[in-house]
């Protein structure tokens, strides 16, 4: 959208002084309070899912706490150039060749003029890099370093060390997180994957969990039928959900009790299993399987339920349950992963990942539930939304900036060093080879374009954020966003 | 009344604005571009000479002499000509309406007018141009099929990219003289 002036900001004041009074090297004052914030990563909207609501909802309550933050992602079809989001949050939808899966064509060369163009007219002071996925992530991390900038890097899933893929991405992850400033995982498990996949040091980890929207997960007791017991498991069909589980436990708990439904929601390769027990034991009015479910549709199954069952065999950090807990289910899950962290032992029943074990559980629920033992919807909702909220993810995320503003950047030479030293004999090499490399093609590009020739762009956000609010979302601004943004 | 701005554009180039005010209700900006420099003109010149020679020393043919003179010359005419701007023009007239001229070196000019009617609104946008981002002042025209929608977009002083500072100064200049509908945010200059 189109930038038209700065509301009542610079009332009285020449323009074009006001926008050159806190250009050149003014980041001393940003150090003390407010910081330059620029998040990096492939995945953004309109592309959907848990890394992309991340970085939205984490900026917007940064913006919140008087940062100024952008986002930079690549172009999406149509959509390039540059966008403002709610509360002035600034997009950069970058013109880069998307290569497999949403993730761009890495060369760690092409994308450094853009970047550093970007770098500089919005005075950023740290990079945050989001999920190992995405290449653009870690081409910023490496010009970021070279530039001289402070990176912070979040990892949002857990990894294998088996398999010939997973092999090939520890290597990059460690070479990639060897110089950076912080690291930022989502649970403690996946703390230890990501230390042990990239040889880092454990002090330089952070663990912030996500966060659910609690007013996006509100229980609705009058969607349920309390004349039967409905247990909900919503969750892909594969064999790391421990699918086959549940097909043992459906039978065994549909014999015993009469008066007890299954909902699944869900699609994968496993699905087969379930529709062949729903069919050797009748149960076709019990279970019913709704195929895949849009994630706005979740609530709508979970508050059908009185129970929630997670029979995951492996998990970073169980969203899942957090937000059927915030729905007011009963939560019966696995003891594996990150799980135990998640919820206290008062709303969540932890078995052993085995049929007998899960069965158990799932009848202390019944049991409870029968007696009238377990506390209200609207009571364990209540207690959930205070668990995970973005404010509170915001507010840790912001200690990890304050941290790493104080801390120095690595000189070349010292860069080069630790890359030598840490990532082994070959690969080390190699890489201080591109890293000079980068470095020379900043220097030429500091040459044919310098800094001072970059003009500064006008802040949407952060402590002199022009974006107001004094209009109303008026048919002006509303048309502007629709305007072709690139040439 | 007149007065004179020096702005310097992407590259690093000065550019020097005039401002010209004949009346509250007729304005005009008046941006004039480097001229083409000497240095340029010799390094494009020998470059293509160079190669040429090199050319000519492999196959020894001096048909290629003669083409490098003949694609020197109409280079130089096809630039002046077609891509060279010298200067950009943009006049304001309150209730007519807003006339861009560019006119370039070889002396030819382009105009082009937009009724008071059809203009919508002056913006400074920004966008992705080659391996930079840029503000740009542009003009909305009015969608005559949908009374909110927007046809066009032209851009403004495409020719010579400004600093931000221009566009700025320049948007502000249109509103102030256009009367348009107040919600700019824009302090008068």
């Amino acid at each position: 959208m189109a930038y038209q002036g700065g509301g009542g900001h610079d009332l009285g004041h020449d323009p074009s002084t006001a926008l050159y009074h806190d250009s050149p090297g003014n980041t001393v004052t940003c150090r003390t309070g407010a910081h330059n914030i620029c998040m990096v990563s492939d995945f953004f909207y309109p592309n959907m899912g848990g890394v992309e609501s991340h970085i939205y909802q984490l900026s917007q309550c940064l913006i919140e706490r008087g940062h100024k933050v952008i986002v930079v992602t690549h172009a999406y079809g149509t959509r390039k150039g540059v966008r403002y989001l709610t509360k002035g949050l600034k997009v950069y939808y970058l013109p880069l060749r998307v290569m497999y899966n949403q993730s761009t064509a890495t060369t760690l060369f092409h994308s450094l003029p853009l970047l550093r163009y970007i770098f500089v007219r919005e005075r950023v002071t740290i990079i945050h890099s989001h999920s190992s996925f995405s290449a653009m992530a870690h081409d910023a991390l490496f010009h970021a370093k070279t530039m001289g900038l402070r990176t912070v890097f979040t990892d949002h899933s857990l990894f294998g060390f088996a398999d010939v893929s997973s092999v090939l991405t520890n290597k990059l992850l460690t070479v990639s997180l060897c110089d950076t400033n912080h690291i930022i995982c989502v649970s403690y498990t996946s703390k230890e994957n990501t230390v042990l996949r990239a040889t880092l040091n454990p002090e330089i980890v952070s663990v912030i969990p996500n966060a659910v929207d609690p007013t996006d997960f509100t229980p609705d007791p009058f969607r349920r039928h309390d004349s039967i017991i409905t247990i909900v498991i919503v969750s892909r069909l594969v064999y790391r959900k421990g699918t086959d589980l549940l097909s043992g436990i459906i039978p065994e708990l549909c014999q015993k009790y009469k008066d007890l439904n299954f909902i699944i929601g869900g699609e994968g390769p496993k699905r087969i299993i379930l529709e062949e027990v729903r069919e050797r034991y009748q149960l076709h009015d019990r279970v019913r399987l709704l195929g895949a479910l849009e994630h706005k549709d979740v609530r709508n199954v979970l508050v059908q339920g009185h129970i929630f069952l997670n029979t995951s065999l492996t998990e970073a950090f169980c969203m899942a349950i957090v937000e059927a807990a915030s729905c007011g289910l009963q939560v019966v899950s696995t003891r594996v992963g990150g799980i135990p962290e998640v919820l206290p032992d008062n709303l969540i029943i932890l078995c052993e990942p085995s049929v007998k074990s899960l069965c158990e559980g799932l009848e202390k629920a019944i049991s409870q539930l029968k007696s009238g033992a377990l506390p209200a919807p609207e009571k364990i909702h209540n207690i959930v939304k205070t668990f995970y909220t973005w404010r509170n993810v915001a507010e840790r995320t912001e200690k990890v900036y304050n941290r790493v503003a104080g801390e120095t950047v690595l000189s070349m030479d010292k860069r080069l060093e630790r890359l030598i030293s840490r990532c082994g004999p070959v690969t080390g090499y190699i890489f201080a080879l591109l890293a000079v490399f980068n470095f020379l093609f900043l220097t030429f590009l500091r040459w044919m374009t310098p800094d001072s020739y970059i003009d500064v762009a006008i802040d949407a956000t952060g402590p002199k954020g022009a974006w107001t609010h004094q209009y109303p979302y008026s048919r002006k601004r509303g048309k502007n966003n629709e305007m072709p943004q690139t040439r | 009344m007149e007065d004179e701005l020096s702005f310097s554009d992407i590259y690093g180039g000065r550019l020097a604005l005039q401002r010209r005010y004949y009346s509250p209700s007729c304005r005009e900006f008046c941006l004039s571009c480097p001229r083409l420099s000497l240095r340029s003109l010799t390094s494009v010149t020998c470059t293509v000479w160079l190669a040429a020679y090199g050319l000519f020393t492999l196959c020894e043919n001096s048909m290629i002499l003669s083409a490098a003179i003949f694609i020197t010359l109409l280079g130089l005419l096809g630039y002046l000509h077609f891509v060279k701007i010298d200067q950009e023009t943009l006049l304001i007239i309150d209730s007519l309406g807003i006339q861009l001229t560019s006119s370039y070196a070889s002396g030819k000019e382009s105009t082009t007018f937009i009724e008071m009617g059809k203009v919508k609104d002056v913006i400074i946008n920004e966008a992705i141009y080659m391996q930079k981002v840029i503000y740009y002042l542009c003009i909305l025209l009015n969608d005559p099929a949908d009374p909110h929608g927007i046809s066009q977009v032209v851009p403004v002083f495409q020719d010579c990219l400004t600093a931000v500072t221009l566009p700025w100064r320049a948007s502000l200049w249109c509103s102030s003289c256009l009367l348009l509908d107040g919600d700019h945010g824009i302090c008068t200059d």
